[in-house]
């Protein structure tokens, strides 16, 4: 099972670098490199348990992607809530992956409801992400206040980011 | 109850964030999109971080088993709130064998609980405290798990299995004390000895009227009384033979756990002394509560060793009784414990040496060199057994495989033919 979790990461992880490749066809040469070394940290991931490694892995990786949107500008790519869905799907087997190394006999329903879990909250991630291509697409103005606004939403998540990662310090 | 949060929970936000300032930066809303699921993701793991409520309890059925049973442990689990996977482990020392899954992960709904039998085969004797369990929940998606132990820890005693006897080896000199044992002397008693002229103070019930009326004199008969015997059971402890979870101390063990229920069921005194790099002894008695307390004293006995001269001058006198049958069980790899045994044959013990033998243990090398020391190994152990025979000793090898009733009767044949002198 760890084998076949680790594979679909894996996967999940060769698609979307081929996806950003493709977009930049140029610089299709550079994209696989850096997606390379992304692709290493998320082998040490995989390998090695190494599961600090995975944010840095997923990291390399969106670097690819928006270098190949810049580099390609154009308008919205309409597969962007694809690509971040299969990106979250790479994270999340790669931990479930990380979290069967261990001999444990499972339940069937243990299984069954993780596997409904990550399946949900891909299926959420979709939702949420063409829902944000969405809204931008849609014709609802532009200006100051919506810039403020999404900044200020950024610096929310951003805020959150650190209260959770100052969380996971002091916790165990 | 300990907290451990997934690194991957930061990252994600980490990410979340990075591609939403990355998105403003660019004003590309591709990266607000690849954000968005990172950002649901890490919202989903810190509302999924709630410190469960998880309750467990763990029992045995028994607190005694011999060899080869079966115990069983009952895991009790309950939570208040439901946890999506509780992993569960009864940590076992390399003695005892889970007969199911251990560890193992379950799924607990709210106020529902659940009772697990996890049967612990035990494989080899021992004094073990199993327990408490060790317990992680997760919450459904991985984020954050919380590990704590449950339940009290139980004791399991695993007795050694004892090997059925069918002869004992009859001591030289029995005790005072009423037994089973045919004395050698003459007495009061059931066995017909031989005949006496009679005595004043003899009773009229023992004159041997036709001894009498052939002889013309009052002759009288004796016999042989029942006594009772002391039996040493002499474990050395300095060094063993292990290969692979079998070793020479185990089947010593095995022995002297067999020796001594069988002579104390024969209403024997039976005495113990551990004699190696740790000293233990048990006065000779007799009794149940006797084949209790060696058992008991057996478990605890372990291989410790040790570079001190030892001798037989540190054991207490009243654990060698005079007249006792000293039974040492020895793999014969310490000099100090084959020095010892030839002193108390010099003290005029009756000692009958049970060589555990360690050689199935041991495989020679391949090369010259080791086979040459493997031979002069079993040369050197060769020259101490004649060293006891010299001195009256009986000595014989004990395999594994091989029931003790045979090295018994080897001992018993050696009697039969050789006496030690007495000095």
């Amino acid at each position: 099972m760890r084998l076949a979790l680790a594979t679909a990461s894996a996967l999940a992880y060769a698609g979307v670098l081929a996806w950003a490749a493709a977009r930049s066809p140029g610089l299709a040469g550079l994209l696989v490199a850096l997606g390379g070394l992304g692709g290493v940290l998320l082998l040490g991931v995989l390998v090695r348990g190494m599961q600090e490694l995975l944010a840095w892995a997923l990291g390399t990786l969106g670097v690819v992607y928006a270098v190949s949107l810049v580099v390609a500008g154009g308008g919205v790519d309409d597969a962007a809530p694809l690509v971040a869905t299969g990106l979250l799907l790479c994270g999340e087997l790669a931990a479930w992956s990380l979290d069967a190394r261990w001999r444990i006999a499972e339940d069937e329903t243990v299984v069954r409801r993780r596997a409904l879990a990550v399946g949900a909250l891909a299926l959420a991630g979709l939702a949420a992400s063409a829902l944000v291509v969405a809204v931008a697409l849609a014709p609802a103005g532009r200006g100051v206040a919506w810039t403020t606004l999404g900044a200020a939403s950024a610096v929310g998540v951003v805020g959150a980011a650190v209260a959770l990662l100052r969380r996971g310090d002091s916790s165990g | 109850m300990t907290r451990l949060s997934s690194p991957r929970l930061a990252g994600y936000a980490s990410l979340a964030a990075l591609g939403l300032l990355a998105g403003l930066a660019t004003g590309r809303v591709e990266l607000v999109a690849l954000a968005a699921p990172f950002a649901l993701a890490a919202l989903a793991g810190a509302a999924l971080g709630r410190r469960p409520q998880l309750g467990a309890g763990f029992s045995l059925d028994r607190d005694r088993a011999l060899e080869g049973d079966d115990a069983v442990a009952t895991i009790r689990l309950s939570s208040a709130s439901g946890l999506d996977r509780v992993e569960l482990l009864l940590p076992l020392p390399a003695e005892l064998a889970a007969g199911g899954p251990n560890p193992r992960a379950l799924r607990l709904a709210a106020g529902e609980p659940r009772t697990l039998e996890l049967p612990v085969h035990c494989e080899r004797w021992g004094a073990f405290r199993l327990g408490p369990i060790l317990l992680r929940g997760r919450d459904l998606l991985g984020f954050h798990a919380w590990e704590a132990e449950g339940g009290e820890s139980q004791a399991l005693r695993v007795y050694p299995s004892a090997e059925t006897l069918h002869a004992l080896l009859t001591p030289l000199d029995t005790q005072v004390f009423v037994g089973n044992q045919v004395s050698r002397t003459h007495g009061d008693g059931i066995e017909f000895a031989d005949v006496r002229e009679w005595a004043p103070g003899d009773r009229v019930r023992r004159i041997n009227w036709r001894a009498s009326a052939r002889r013309g004199d009052l002759w009288v008969n004796e016999q042989h009384p029942e006594r009772n015997t002391d039996v040493v059971l002499f474990l050395d402890t300095f060094a063993e033979v292990r290969v692979r979870g079998r070793g020479t101390h185990d089947l010593a063990v095995r022995a002297a756990t067999s020796l001594a229920h069988r002579y104390l069921q024969r209403k024997d005194r039976v005495g113990l002394v551990g004699f190696g790099g740790f000293l233990t002894w048990l006065l000779p008695a007799s009794g149940t509560m006797q084949l209790y307390r060696i058992v008991d004293s057996l478990l605890q006995t372990d291989i410790v060793h040790t570079f001190a001269a030892r001798d037989v001058t540190i054991l207490p006198p009243r654990s060698l009784p005079p007249k006792a049958l000293v039974l040492a069980l020895t793999p014969l790899l310490d000099p100090r414990s084959a020095g010892a045994l030839l002193d108390l044959r010099a003290r005029g013990f009756d000692l009958v040496v049970i060589e555990v033998s360690p050689v199935e243990f041991v495989q020679p090398g391949s090369d010259a060199l080791s086979q040459l020391s493997y031979r002069l190994w079993k040369l050197s152990r060769e020259a101490l057994r004649a060293r006891y025979e010299q001195a009256g000793v009986p000595v014989v090898a004990w395999r594994e495989g091989v029931p003790l009733n045979v090295p018994l009767e080897e001992v018993g044949a050696y009697r039969r033919f050789a006496r030690p002198a007495r000095a």
